[in-house]
Order: structure tokens, then sequence, then C-alpha cells
């Protein structure tokens, strides 16, 4: 178990020192030149190679490379182009917006989609396996901008439980912060949990159909024992696989969201770096996200290594 | 007195009838073995003893187990008579047991289930039934996955599993077809030594005669969803008063016609093959020593000549197989047919036309989607110039009816067909481009007897009318001594005995080869008339 472990982590850090140079240099074959943008299109050859030098642009790729990856290291993400502020905040205070809410939706994602999946697969062919089909179906069809609106329209002005919009941020209490995330997180979760409930659906009835399932059977278990002592388990090889893709997933694709809600998190953070040619944010933001993917991916592999004991050994 | 009675059990399945008035009794102490083709209702009376059927099963008839009248139980109360008076063991072990558990809670689940054990007790019991199974301590520890047990050893504890309980009935699903030969004998002898001990009954199902020949104390021969014959065992063999049970008989025993083979001519060579697999990997550097599945093979095979190749699972037969057909790189030696080198991914085009293959399962080898003539003319692609229109009609219609199908079969798809007859169009697909030497990768080992009698009748004949070569690689030795010219044996990589298959079979001079002779189950010889 523990050699599988280091064997994961060790190929996690190969490919977070992979994806560091491909999101460098992507960045570099980027047309336009952040202090050309900053300065606008009358400023003279000579204000703009000074702010070029001020920012380090004028430095081979390498050198900038070497610099930007041992900033990271010591938390030095940068400071940005355009709010002239360090990056490692920014990120920060957009971070604590965009992770709650990321695990917020995941929660009640898994919370719904657990239930649901289950009760479809032990009921396979009935009327209430039809309407989880049917429900499931639509949650995925309808986008969760249209459901984000559908829910302020109900809870915000009409009911009045929660605000339309916005972050009272995290000083104002855990109550008001939950509170404030709450509709996004329900919006973000309707549609990831209908595809968890399908996936989990399949993978239970997949091994209900097992030989050791009919094994289990014929000592004497019911079919409710079967299920929760030997099918569950078997099932969730696939289901730990969409949660972590869905993790992913939320954290950095929430942006639509964050717009209909006016959520200062981290997807706005990019959209308005790009748009500004803001590009050591845009660098340091994606960085970011791709390790937060490898660390989740990697805490997948643990998962996979805890459930099933053929891993354990394995590579 | 019996056990288990049966009496007029009907089933249908959604409409469709699967049993017909089905009577059999079992005594304690005994074993029934029920015999049959596939389809002929065996394990449906099994998992009817056991109410398991599938949904959609209509039921009627009575199984009395014990005074108890177990067709009127409800689900509660068959869920204690289950796992407890009744112990059933199923045909594939690969997969019968959870893989997520250890097998030690896996049994000792059987024991907390109706007993209400404590963990500890229940584990202590797991213990003493895995050591009576034949799983002794140091070696078996409680907290063993499936997965680090072999085929024979997980099969042992799917019967620990069904014996823990001391049952009344042991059930048997074909539980030693996917064993090799030697592994079977024990786990026939093992359910024998528990039925003796315990003086439980047995239920064995199997399509095999030899095997409830050997172990079986009754009989009862299925077809067709009813009980054509039932008696003692050496009473029903002795007489065979049904010709259904004659015709099984004959087809186990079928020795197609064939001519002896002449000639010395050689068509494949392999000298010296070796291949070897890196070890697994130890730590981040290190590796554990390589595996070697084929050790320093060599052998010829001979124009006309049908060689038998047997031996056990992981003696590096599919190995040396897929390395024929150049599939499988070689680390040492050389495999030449009629002198072209074959070499993987460099095997030429005419080298490869001679050479065809039919595989054991005649399920999972065609395109679906696919009619029979587009399926059939696969290997055209190793012909320069291809048959195209009514030429290529001509010879589609020629190579089905070499192999008893007709024509018009070549507008169907493949779901249209039995397992016997998708084999016919596996042997007709080999056949179309007029190759040397089809290989045969246990290729008869998926059908029933009297489907494979006439597909061993088939082969002999083609033989004969194409000048074919086979390699007829095969784990049952019964029928490898019935089609083959001459046989290699093989054990961990290497040929261990070799020679004209009358005499290895007759003479066998190694110890391994004797070994599994020793537990080839046996046909009892038939009473004249």
């Amino acid at each position: 178990m523990l050699r599988y472990g280091l064997r994961r982590a060790a190929s996690m850090l190969v490919s977070l020192a992979v994806a560091s140079v491909v999101i460098f240099c992507a960045i570099e074959v980027v047309p336009g030149d952040p202090a050309q943008y900053m300065l606008g299109l009358n400023a003279s050859p000579d204000t703009v190679a000074a702010l070029r030098a001020e920012l380090g642009l004028d430095q081979q790729p390498v050198t900038r490379y070497m610099s930007w990856i041992t900033g990271m290291l010591r938390g030095d993400f940068g400071i940005s182009y355009t709010y002239r502020t360090p990056v490692a905040q920014m990120v920060a205070d957009r971070l604590w917006i965009s992770l709650p809410l990321a695990l917020y939706a995941l929660i009640l994602s898994t919370a719904i989609a657990f239930p649901v999946g289950i009760m479809a697969a032990a009921r396979r062919g009935s009327v209430v396996d039809m309407g989880v089909i049917g429900a499931t179906q639509l949650g995925i069809a309808v986008p969760n901008f249209w459901f984000a609106m559908i829910l302020v329209v109900i809870f915000a002005i009409n009911l009045g439980w929660f605000s339309a919009g916005g972050f009272p941020g995290w000083e104002g209490g855990l109550l008001a912060g939950i509170k404030a995330l709450t509709l996004p997180a329900i919006a973000l979760a309707l549609p990831q949990a209908s595809i968890l409930a399908r996936v989990m659906r399949s993978a239970l009835i997949d091994t209900l159909g097992e030989d050791f399932v009919r094994t289990a059977r014929a000592k004497g278990l019911s079919r409710r024992q079967v299920l929760w002592r030997h099918a569950l388990r078997n099932a969730l090889i696939p289901v730990l696989t969409i949660i972590g893709l869905q993790f992913s997933f939320l954290l950095a694709g929430a942006i639509i969201i964050e717009n209909v809600f006016y959520l200062p998190g981290l997807g706005r953070l990019v959209f308005q770096a790009i748009a500004a040619r803001d590009l050591i944010v845009v660098e340091s933001v994606v960085m970011l996200l791709v390790f937060a993917v490898i660390l989740v991916t990697f805490l997948v592999d643990l998962a996979y290594a805890w459930v099933d004991p053929r891993l354990r050994g394995a590579r | 007195m019996s056990l288990l009675r049966v009496r007029g059990l009907t089933v249908a399945i959604h409409g469709t009838p699967i049993l017909r008035e089905v009577s059999l009794d079992v005594a304690p102490g005994r074993i029934l073995g029920v015999i049959g083709e596939s389809g002929s209702g065996k394990s449906m009376t099994a998992l009817s003893v056991m109410r398991l059927l599938p949904s959609g099963a209509e039921v009627s008839g009575t199984v009395r187990l014990d005074g108890q009248v177990l067709t009127d139980f409800s689900e509660r109360r068959m869920r204690a008579v289950r796992g407890a008076q009744v112990g059933m063991v199923f045909q594939e072990p690969m997969t019968a047991l959870n893989p997520l558990q250890t097998i030690g809670d896996q049994v000792s689940e059987t024991l907390r289930l109706h007993d209400g054990l404590s963990p500890r007790l229940a584990r202590a019991r797991a213990r003493e039934v895995l050591d009576r199974v034949g799983l002794p301590d140091p070696e078996f520890p409680l907290g063993r996955y499936p997965h680090e047990l072999s085929g024979g050893q997980r099969q042992r504890v799917v019967i620990a599993m069904a014996i823990a309980r001391r049952p009344k009935l042991l059930i048997a699903d074909e539980p030693t077809t996917a064993l090799d030969v030697t592994t079977q004998a024990q786990i026939l002898a093992l359910i024998r030594r528990l039925v003796d001990e315990d003086g439980m009954g047995a239920i064995l199902i199997t399509h095999d005669l030899a095997v409830v020949s050997g172990v079986a104390d009754d009989v009862a021969i299925m077809r067709a969803g009813e009980v054509v014959e039932a008696g003692p065992t050496a009473e029903v063999f002795a007489h065979m008063r049904h010709p259904y049970t004659r015709a099984l008989f004959d087809a186990s025993g079928h020795h197609p016609d064939r001519p002896p083979h002449e000639g010395d001519v050689p068509l494949l060579q392999v000298e010296g093959a070796v291949r070897r697999y890196p070890g697994r990997r130890l730590g981040l550097w290190g590796r554990a020593a390589p595996k070697v599945a084929v050790d320093g093979v060599s052998f010829n095979l001979r124009h006309g000549e049908n060689l038998g190749l047997v031996g056990e699972s992981g003696c590096g037969k599919s190995t040396l197989t897929r390395a024929i057909l150049g599939l499988e790189p070689l680390q040492g030696g050389r495999i030449a047919l009629d002198g072209a080198p074959i070499v993987a991914g460099a095997v030429s085009v005419a080298a490869r036309a001679r050479l065809q293959v039919v595989f054991q399962d005649p399920y999972g080898s065609f395109n679906p989607r696919h009619r029979v003539a587009r399926l059939v003319t696969e290997p055209f692609h190793l012909l320069d110039r291809p048959p195209t229109g009514p030429a290529r009609d001509i010879a589609v219609a020629e190579a089905l009816e070499a192999v008893g199908l007709q024509a018009s079969d070549a507008r169907k798809h493949i779901h249209e067909f039995s397992g016997g007859q998708r084999q016919r169009i596996a042997i007709a697909r080999a056949l179309i481009i007029k190759p040397s030497l089809i290989v045969l990768d246990e290729a008869v080992s998926a059908l029933d007897v009297q489907v494979r009698a006439q597909i061993l009748d088939l082969l002999a004949d083609l033989t004969e009318r194409y000048r074919l070569s086979y390699l007829f690689i095969s784990h049952d030795l019964h029928v490898v001594r019935r089609i083959t010219d001459r046989v290699l044996v093989m054990k961990e990589g290497r040929i261990v005995e070799e020679g004209p298959t009358e005499a290895v079979f007759a003479n066998p001079t190694h110890a391994y080869t004797r070994s599994l002779l020793a537990a080839t189950p046996v046909l009892p010889t038939r009473a004249a008339g």
C-alpha cells in the first residue's frame, strides 16, 4: 500500500513538472505583449522597453521559467500586470470562495446521487427506476445556469430565503457564507448529481449480475444484504473516477454560475485576466488548477487502492 | 429414504418452458450426477431447488428436503435454508468470490449469518473449515484475497463456504469444468470425501460422462428439460436403456475415421523458441527474475500431419501458439513455415495466408454486425488477387458447404447460428484461402459432446480433402488422443514428452504425462449390446 502510494506520488510530481513546462510554453506563444497592452497603443517604444525590463519580460525564457517556478515554490506568484498587487493574494482570496463552493457542490451531488442511484439499481425496471432515468436525463440536458436562474426566481425573489447573489465574505460568519453559496452549489450540483446517479446505477446493476453476487445469495443473504455487503463496494471504482473528474470541473468550471450569482471566484478571475492580457495571473491560476486536478487524481488513486486490494500490490 | 425428493418440477421463464416434469431423488451420503448438454435444464433444476431462479419464472411441482416442502416456503424461510441446509458450488471459481473481501470474511459470513456467531468465533470456525477443504493454516491465512489464489484453490474456498454449516445437501454445478485435469481430480476427490464424512447428499451437475462415472453413485440424464433416464450409475451405464444415453455415450468416446499420416516433409519448424517476460517491478529500479513462458521449445510439424499440444493452464502453450501465429516476439530460437521465417510484426502476407487459426469461443470471435459472407471472406485481404463478384460468391458457397452449411447461410448474421454452427463458420473462415496449417486453439472445448463429435468428424474429413495440417492445442487429453497423429506434452515452458499419440497415451514415459493421464476421468467401457 505504501509502495503504491509512493509510486503514485512520484508520478504526480512528474505530471506537475511536465504541466508547468507546457503551461509556460503555451503562454510564451500567445500573441500580444503584456507591456504594450498595459501602456496602450500610443506608448513610445522606449517606455514599452522600460516596462518590459521592469516586468522581467526581456530575459531569456529559461531564466523566466526558473524564476517563475522557484517563486511559486516560495509562495511568490509574481505581481499582476494590471492590478499591480501580488498574484498570490488575489488567487488566495478567490480560492476561499471557489474551493468551498466546489466542495459544497460535490458533497451535495454525492449525497443526492448515491441514494438515488442505489435505489434505482435495487429496483431495476420499476416505476422508481424509470423516474430516476427520466429525471437524471433532464438533469444532464438542462444547463446549470438555467437551474441557477430558476432557483433565484423561486428561493431568492419569491420566497426571499436567500439573496440573489454576491458574497458577504467569511468575516460575516460561517453560516452567512454557506447560505450565500447554497443556491450556486445546488445549481452546480444538479447536473453533476444526475451524471453520478446514472453511473452509480449502471455500475451497481453490472455488479449485481456478477457471479459472486449469486454465490452470496446461495449463502442465504437477502437481495438487500447482498447489495450493501458485496455489490456496493465493487461498484465504487467507476463512481470514484467520476467524482474525481467532477471536483476538478467544479473548481474551475463554475465560471458561468459565478457570473450568475456575482461571486468573485477563480473562474471569473481567469476570465478577466485573459481579457486583460494579465498573463502572469493566467499562468499562476492555470498552474494552480493543474495542481488541484493532479492532487485530486492522486487522492482518487489512493481511494481505488483502499477499495480494491488487487491494486495495492500492483505497480 | 431420500433426502431430496423432486417431483413433477415444471418451470417456465416468461412463458418459455425450461423444465418438464422433472423428478429426482438424492439419498444421504450419495452423489447424484446430473448429466446433460447445454440448455438441457440441469442448472435450472439446481436453481429451482435453491429457489434462485431468474425473475419471470413460473414453477409447479414439489421440492422436498428432509420432509420440508421447499416449494411452499416464503423467501424469508428459504433464506434460512440456503447456505445452512443446502450449500451450492458454481462453475467459475475465478468470478464466484467477491474480489474485495478476504477469504476468511467470506467463509465466516455464512456462519455469522445463520448461527449469529461473534466475528471472532466465526473466524475460528472459518479456519477449521478452510483446513478441512485443504487450505491449511500457515500457507492460507484468513486474510488472503481471492486474487492471490489459483483457480483450484478458489474453488476450495467456494466449497468451504458451501459446507461451512454442514448442510444436508450440496449442489455442485459444473464445479470442475473450468479447471485443469489434475485440479479437477483433486476437487472431485474432495467433494467425495466431504460427502462421505458428513453423510450429506450431493448433486453433481456436469456435461462430462467420464467425470460422473468416476464419482457419482446415481445418475440422471437430462435432455431438453426432461429427465430421460435415471438410476444407479453402474446400472445406467451398463444398460443404457434410453437411446439418448447411448448417443451421448457414443459421442463422448467418438473416434473419427482418419487414415494414418504418411510422409516426412516438415511444414512448421520451431527451433529453440524462447519467450521471456520481464519480471515484476521491485522498488523503483529493481526487477524480479524474468518469467520464462516458453523455454527452448523445438519441434517439427509435417505436411498433412495432425499434431497435438497438451498441458495445463500456465504451461506456456498459449504463448507458444501466439508466437507461431506471429503475435508474440521471441527472445531466442526461430519459427519457420515452409522455410519462411515467422517473426512477430514482420510476417509476410504469403506466410500468413498459409496459416489460419480457430479459437475456443464461438460466441466472441465474430463481429456481430457483419453477415456470414463478409465474416468468412475476412482472410481474402491476404491474397494478391482476391476473387470478386461471382467468383467470390462461389468461394463463399464452397467454404460453407465444405463445413456442412448451406450457401444461402452467407446472407445471415452470426446470432442466427448455434455454437456448433458458429465453430463451423470459424473453420470455413480459416479454410477459404486454402491454408496449409490450421491452428485449433481449444477449438472444441466449449462444445457439447455430440456437436464436438461432429466437428471432430468434419476436421478429420477436411484433412484428407484439403491436405491440411492441424496444430491441435487442448487441455482435453481424450480429444487429442482421437484426432492427432503425434502429441507434445508441455510443462513449465518445456516439451517434456513427444511421440506418436497412441504410443504416448499407452506407454507414457515422463512422470508428468503419467500424472495427467491418471487424473483424466475415464469413460466406463460399455457393456456389450
